[in-house]
């Protein structure tokens, strides 16, 4: 089963996926490993950046890693680079 | 008439205009306070020989002020007596010298303002998803601050 995402990149992210956000389709259960797979299948630019990105989904945060992601349609994912506020 | 209104706020706001100390700060006042606690974070001119010409900086807006308020809920749990937090943080270009943010606590006494200010800034630039671009004469960099709670884990 896959759901449709919007996934929102930030920062280093935008820049090497050349856009701020997009509808995306996903399985709609995952680990949030294979959910960074899908969205670098779609743009190979940020593999640069694995090692530094987190996620959120629906505003909260989520390692890259075994966390069993359960994703509905609509729901709002973030690539979050190293934060750099205050 | 006005005092029985004076309940604990929290004022947060991500803008664009430059920020002021005066309006931060007056928020914040409160007749039985007897401390206003200030941090205001300024943009250096150099980093690493490097001349800084500005910063930009942006943000996830909906999910930044949520982290925000996490924040001030956490202040208030750990200092009770704390009565408002103001957290004004500036987005896009910020000239040096001028302010990217401005935290204001008041309190009854010194103590508990001064200690939850300094626990504002740490925890937003630990968790707060903003980010920071300097730009230099050729070159640019985002920033990555070494209090970012997943920097270094293991994945």
């Amino acid at each position: 089963m896959r759901c449709q995402v919007t996934v929102l990149y930030f920062a280093r992210s935008a820049e090497l996926a050349g856009l701020r956000s997009e509808s995306v389709s996903v399985p709609q259960r995952l680990t949030s490993l294979q959910l960074w797979e899908e969205i670098v299948k779609i743009h190979p630019r940020l593999a640069v950046i694995q090692d530094q990105v987190i996620f959120a989904v629906q505003q909260e945060y989520v390692l890259l890693g075994d966390q069993l992601l359960v994703l509905q349609t609509g729901d709002e994912v973030a690539i979050i680079p190293p934060i750099s506020g205050g | 008439m006005g005092e029985s209104e004076d309940v604990p706020k929290d004022f947060i706001k991500l803008k664009s205009e430059k920020l002021s100390v005066d309006e931060v700060s007056e928020l914040v006042i409160s007749p039985n306070c007897g401390a206003v606690s200030l941090f205001i974070g300024t943009t250096r001119n150099n980093f690493e020989g490097k001349k800084v010409i500005h910063l930009e900086y942006e943000a996830y807006t909906s999910m930044a002020e949520m982290e925000i308020k996490k924040i001030c809920r956490d202040v208030r749990q750990k200092w009770p007596s704390v009565k408002h937090i103001a957290m004004h943080h500036r987005l896009g270009v910020v000239p040096i010298t001028e302010a990217s943010v401005i935290i204001a606590v008041s309190s009854p006494h010194r103590t508990e303002s001064l200690e939850a200010v300094m626990y504002c800034i740490n925890t937003l630039k630990a968790f707060v998803p903003i980010w920071k671009k300097e730009i230099y004469e050729d070159e640019y960099s985002w920033k990555e601050n070494k209090e970012c709670f997943w920097a270094n884990s293991e994945k």
